[in-house]
Order: structure tokens, then sequence, then C-alpha cells
């Protein structure tokens, strides 16, 4: 291919040339990212309430302290505590050959495991390990939400008779949702962000795409810079839907 | 017992300090009692209790006949019967007015909407806040939200109203808006606890008076009497302190 | 010009060198190697780098006179180093090809390297064709990367690249992919580690030759590094080195 040079030093070709590949990339970062943005908040939501889970009586409460609050703080602990590449690496090679394997798979064996593990085992790690890692992380925004809902809220409530689960559902989770969007706007930026770890298993996506061009022809200007603008432009329309939210839900905040 | 509320040596204590050191009293129908006091006495604790709000260390709270802090209360089913106003009104800031006042009944007596809606716009009369029906908390004056707050409460149709210093955050030109609305509650026959400082309202409303000093009941009756000859010495001299000269 | 008896006129060049570079030389040479590429490069549990490449440059900059410092540095950022000058040269296992003479220049060869392929102990692959339409792991920008992309179309899906030999063995291990490509000495060296796995040649891989890498124009330390280099060869220190990782003789490599 000749060389097509802008401004004189950038090899626009050799982006052409794999342009394929970044395409799809980009497919594949904006996929994973929705996906790990969703499933991320609902387990963030549960393991959020998980740590202020509580009960009047025994044996409720002593329960409710070893079997939900303990397991959710470890977690916690243990997803924010250790490096998210870490933790891609670990469930790649370590966790995800434990449960799928052809041979001796814990969870799916034989051709399937073969097929799922080809196809979709870097996609399937990258997923989990993203997702454990932002519920860690964002059951954080909604325990610190939660708690900043004023007590007279829930106790009002509660007088009203309503059960601890239509308290959250009407009263406290929809204001508490008001106060975390900020911090989950911030959240699903780094994630958007962060899934470039997962190119490291060799996921197809868009920083992959930069290391494959980077790997062929040892240039790094043109690869990085080009899928530096394209995470740039994402974040940017992530921050304006987040903004667009924020404007929606603002109203009739006291506090 | 055919009282409404019976309250058997309660007491109640958080960590090291002891609040309530053995209550014994009753609430019987369509009475109107009101807790006075000074501050730290334990009125606001005592009021807590009777909806299990606040556990019980020891002793008992019977609502109707239904003990209150007994495990196998089905606790959430006897607070529809009991309805609560609070000093700081404890309005829902992310719904209107109208919303607040429907939601109880809409999620757990299964009106339809339009029924529930029929019944809160007359709640809304009754406490003089109709025009304000679709704002927002934050939009109306503290008067106005509290008797929003107490037609919250009467949505679900309780037999009994707890009202903890409901005109103390309150600008004095608003306090008289609400107790109005206590007083026509009370004419109708509720039966009513109300912690206060209003002694006026006391005085003119109340059945029975009682009051409390370091988490006992010192002394208790009908307000003539209490006001005007108080028989312990620590309540006349609360009542130095506290009644216009 | 009088005809000297062969090994004098390197020499004599080396002293020549050595002497000026001896005092030229106010710095150790920064030398980047990527670490984890055993048996070319890698670090002992004492946090040693040794190895075939580590060997070859010390043994090298010995006859020459130059003193070294060698930094671990990851394959995908080594060139970039050598650029920016942080690196003074690379011998990393290196394969000199077109692609990289467009931006940086190579010494002579100093190992011949073929491509090989790792498969499981049960795989029926024979060669090359037979993994078309298989999933194949490389190292992203090595050989085995161009080898794979040439066969197969360089944006296949079916290409699936990693930062390190060791990663592309795991990713085969995991039955992740079908096969892996890589340099002789590492595959070998890395599938006698795994019992389930093991090597096929394909004839038709050529061979090629890994280059001590210097930045673009750098013609100085490029001819110190080429002397050395021949020193070496020719007093049989790189016999010697080349027995002891890879137990055989060395075979002749060619001048450029």
């Amino acid at each position: 291919m000749e060389p097509v040079l802008w401004f004189g030093w950038f090899r626009a070709d050799i982006i052409a040339e794999y342009s394929e590949l970044f395409w799809r990339g980009l497919a594949m970062t904006v996929g994973v990212t929705i996906v790990c943005i969703l499933q991320g908040s609902l387990l963030g939501l549960l393991v959020g309430m998980a740590r202020l889970a509580d009960a009047r009586h025994a044996p409720a409460r002593q329960l409710c302290r070893f079997l939900v609050r303990w397991p959710a703080t470890i977690y916690v602990s243990f997803f924010r505590g250790t490096p998210l590449f870490v933790q891609i690496l670990l469930m790649h090679f370590a966790v995800l050959p434990l449960l799928i394997n052809p041979v001796d798979g814990l969870l799916i064996a034989g051709d399937t495991a073969r097929e799922i593990k080809q196809d979709y085992g870097a996609l399937v790690s990258g997923v989990l390990a993203l997702t454990l890692n932002a519920g860690a992380y964002i059951s954080e925004i909604f325990r610190a939400g939660i708690q900043s809902i004023d007590r007279g809220q829930t106790e009002a409530a509660r007088s009203l008779g309503l059960s601890y689960r239509q308290t959250m559902y009407h009263v406290v989770l929809p204001q508490a949702f008001r106060r975390m969007l900020p911090p989950l706007g911030n959240n699903a930026i780094a994630l958007l962000k962060d899934s470039s770890l997962v190119s490291a298993v060799g996921l197809a996506e868009l920083a992959y795409a930069a290391r494959t061009v980077a790997g062929a022809y040892s240039r790094y200007w043109e690869p990085y810079l080009t899928i530096a603008v394209m995470y740039w432009t994402l974040t940017l329309g992530l921050a304006y839907m987040v903004r667009r939210l924020e404007h929606r839900y603002g109203r009739g905040d006291t506090r | 017992m055919d009282a409404a509320i019976h309250v058997e040596a309660l007491t109640k204590r958080f960590g090291s300090l002891e609040v309530l050191r053995g209550i014994n009293c009753a609430v019987g129908e369509s009475e109107v009692v009101c807790v006075i006091g000074p501050s730290g006495s334990g009125k606001s604790t005592l009021l807590r209790c009777l909806n299990g709000l606040e556990e019980a260390t020891s002793g008992r709270v019977l609502v109707h006949g239904v003990p209150v802090h007994d495990p196998a209360t089905n606790l959430n089913a006897l607070r529809t019967e009991i309805g609560m106003v609070f000093q700081r009104f404890n309005l829902f800031p992310h719904k209107t007015v109208l919303q607040n006042i429907t939601l109880a009944p809409a999620t757990l007596r299964n009106l339809s909407a339009a029924q529930a809606r029929d019944r809160a716009e007359a709640l809304l009369h009754k406490v003089g806040v109709f025009d304000k029906r679709d704002a927002y908390p934050n939009q109306l004056s503290g008067g106005q939200q509290q008797r929003v707050a107490i037609a919250r409460a009467l949505a679900m149709q309780p037999r009994i109203m707890l009202f903890d210093e409901p005109t103390s955050s309150l600008d004095p030109e608003m306090v008289g808006e609400v107790l109005a609305v206590m007083q026509t509650l009370a004419d109708e026959g509720m039966t009513m606890v109300v912690v206060t400082h209003e002694m006026g309202f006391a005085r003119r409303v109340a059945d029975r008076v009682l009051f409390m000093d370091e988490g006992r009941i010192v002394e208790e009756g009908a307000p003539e009497i209490l006001f005007e000859r108080p028989a312990a010495e620590r309540t006349q001299r609360f009542l130095a302190k506290v009644l216009p000269a | 010009m009088i005809r000297l008896p062969r090994g004098v006129r390197p020499a004599l060049l080396l002293l020549v060198l050595a002497s000026s570079t001896a005092e030229a030389q106010s710095r150790p040479l920064v030398v980047g190697s990527s670490a984890t590429y055993p048996p070319f490069a890698y670090e002992t549990p004492a946090k040693e780098i040794v190895g075939f490449d580590v060997d070859i440059i010390k043994a090298i900059a010995q006859k020459t006179g130059l003193t070294l410092k060698i930094v671990n540095t990851p394959f995908t950022g080594v060139f970039a180093s050598l650029n920016n000058g942080d690196l003074d040269l690379i011998i990393s296992g290196v394969t000199i090809n077109d692609r990289r003479k467009q931006s940086y220049d190579f010494t002579a060869p100093y190992f011949e390297a073929r491509q090989l392929i790792a498969v499981h102990k049960d795989s029926t692959v024979k060669s090359l064709q037979n993994l078309a339409g298989k999933k194949v792991a490389v190292v992203t920008g090595s050989t085995g990367d161009d080898v794979a992309s040439r066969a197969f179309g360089k944006t296949s899906a079916n290409i699936r690249r990693f930062d390190t030999t060791p990663l592309i063995i795991a990713e085969l291990a995991g039955y992740g992919v079908d096969a892996a490509i890589g340099d002789n000495g590492v595959i070998a060296y890395r599938v006698a580690e795994q019992k389930d796995l093991k090597t096929v040649t394909d004839p038709t891989f050529p061979q090629e030759y890994f280059g001590i890498v210097v930045k673009q124009g750098n013609a100085a330390l490029r001819t110190i590094l080429n002397t050395g280099l021949a020193a070496i060869q020719a007093d049989g220190t790189y016999a010697r080195i080349y027995k002891k990782w890879f137990q055989a003789e060395p075979p002749v490599l060619p001048r450029q």
C-alpha cells in the first residue's frame, strides 16, 4: 500500500489497511460497555442493598449478618482492592478454564465448551471481570446513596405500613437514584475506558485493533492516536447522555 | 382491656443511656392524650415505641390488644391502623402532594388510582391544601407541608393518630392552621397521642395530659387539674418556666 | 593492501574501536529486552535477567569494551523506547523483516529462527494450511503474527493476538484456540513444560533471522555491534553460548 501521509508524517494508510479491525473493535467496545454497565448496575444495586441488610429479630438478624452482609463486604473489598487487569487475567486464564473446559470443565464440558471457549472465551472472561469489578464500585455508590437519604423518609413510609421493599422501591431508591447519577455516570465512563484492558486476553475490541497495527508496523502514533480520538468521542457522548438524565430526574429534590 | 393503647412497664435503653424507666399508661378509644415535659424526658421515644419505630428493652406495648414488639406480630399491618405525623413533616420530595397521599392507600389498600385520588382530594379539602395538590413539597410553606403530612397519614384511615411535636418546626404564624386541623380531628373522635410544647392546645383539646421527666411519667390528669393545680413539685417547676406568666 | 591473516583485521578494528568507545562512552549503553521470552531472555527468581540474547550481548560487549545496562522492557513498547532514546539497542528475539527495516536498522543476524506451530497432542494438524478456518494464537506484531496474517488475512477474526508467548501457550492449553504460532526457540521451550502439547514444523516456513536493533541512522553503534558479533563467532564464543542454550551446533549465519 502506498504510504498516505497526513501533515507530512501521519501514515493514515496503515489505519485504512486495518479499518475492518477498528470498526469491529468499536462495535465490540460499545457493546461490552453497555452490557457491563447494565449488569454492573443491577449487581451493584443488589450488593449495595445487601450491605445494608438487617432484621429486627433473631435468627434473621444473624442470618443477615453472616450470610448477607459479610459475603457482600468481602466481594466488594476484593474487587475494589485488586487491579482490574489482574482480575481479567485471573478470570480468563484461571477461572474460566476451570469452569468451561472440553476435558474437565466444572460448569460446561465437551464440544460445547470448546465452541464457547473458542468463539466467545475472551468475551465471557472480559464481560464477567468487568461486570464484577463495576458491580463492586457501583455497590458503594448505591450504599452511600441509600444511606444519604434522610432516615425520616424511611420512618414516614414504614409508619404508613409500607414494607421494606415497598419503601425502597417507592421512596428511597427514586430519591437515591437522583443523587447517584453523577457518580454512576463517572463509573460508566471509567468502564468504557477500562474495557480496553480486555484486549490483553485477545478480545477484538478497539485497543486490540491498535495493538495489532502497532505490532505489525512498529508505529505507535497512528493506531493509538486513532483509538484515543475514538474513545474520547465515545466518552463525550456518554457524558452528554448522563447530563441529560441528570436534568430529567433532577426536579423535586429538596436537599 | 378495651383501651386503644396499653403500655406496661416499658423501658428503653440506648446503650448505657436509660431513656424510658418503666412507663405504665393507657389511652382509651377517642381519647386525646397530650405528652409534655422538658427535652430529654423521653416523650418522643415513648411515642415512637407505640408504633414500633423504637424497640422496647423490656415491657410491652399493646395496640388494640396486639403486642407491638412481638416478632410474631405483623408490624406493617398494624402500622396501617396507626398514623404518625413528624416534627419535620417527612413528605416525599420526589412526589407531588397528591402522590404523597395516594401512595400508601393505592399500594396497601388496593384502591384503584381513581379511588385513591378521590380520597386524597377529600382529605386535601379537609386540611385546606386542595389548591396545591399538584405542587411538590418544596413549593409549599411549612404549615401547608405539615397539613399535607396529616392528610397523608389520614389517607390510610387509621384508628389512632400519633403526633411528634408537629408544630415545633413551624414559624409561629403557621402553628395555628395546623393546630386547627388537629382540633377538628379530635372533635371527630380520633384517638390521638400528641407530644407537644403547645400548652394552649393541650389545655383546650386534651382529655388527659401526661407530664414526663427523666424517662418517667411524673404526673397525669385532666388538663384543668394538671395546669391549674399540679401536684408534683417538678410539674410546677416545668409549668412555671413554660406557661406565660 | 597487505594481506593480513584472517582474524587480524577485525581484531585491529576492535582495538581502535574499543579505545575510542572507552573514552566516548560516558554512560552504559541501555539495552532493551523483553525478559519474558525464555530461552532468549527471562528473569530468574533472583530477579536476574538471563538467556541466550543476554549472553550474546554480554559477550559482544566484552569484546568491544562496552558497558551495558539491561532493562526489561515489554515488547509492545520496545521500539518506541528505542526511537525516543530511552534505549540504545534492542536484543529481544526480534526478527529481521522488510517492514521493520523501513523504520529501524539491524545488525547482522545472531540467530536463525523458524516458526513453529504448537497444538494439542491429539491434533491432526500437519501444516499451516491445515489451520485454515481454525483459531490461532500469536504474539502481537511477531513473525508468527505476520505468518498468520499473510495466510488468513490480517483482520481475520480467527487470529487471536496476545502480548507474550506464555499467554498464547496458556490460551492453547485452555482450549481457547486450536494452535499457537511462534519462534522455534521459545515455543519448543514452552511446549516442553506442558504435557498435553506438541510441536509441528511446517516445511514451508522460511528461515528467518534475529538481529540486534538500533535506531535508524545509528551507523556507529551498528558497526561496533557487527564487529563484536563477528569476533565472537570467529573465536568460538558464539558456539559455546549456542550449545549452552540449544544443545546443538550453531548453524552458519549469513553476514547480513
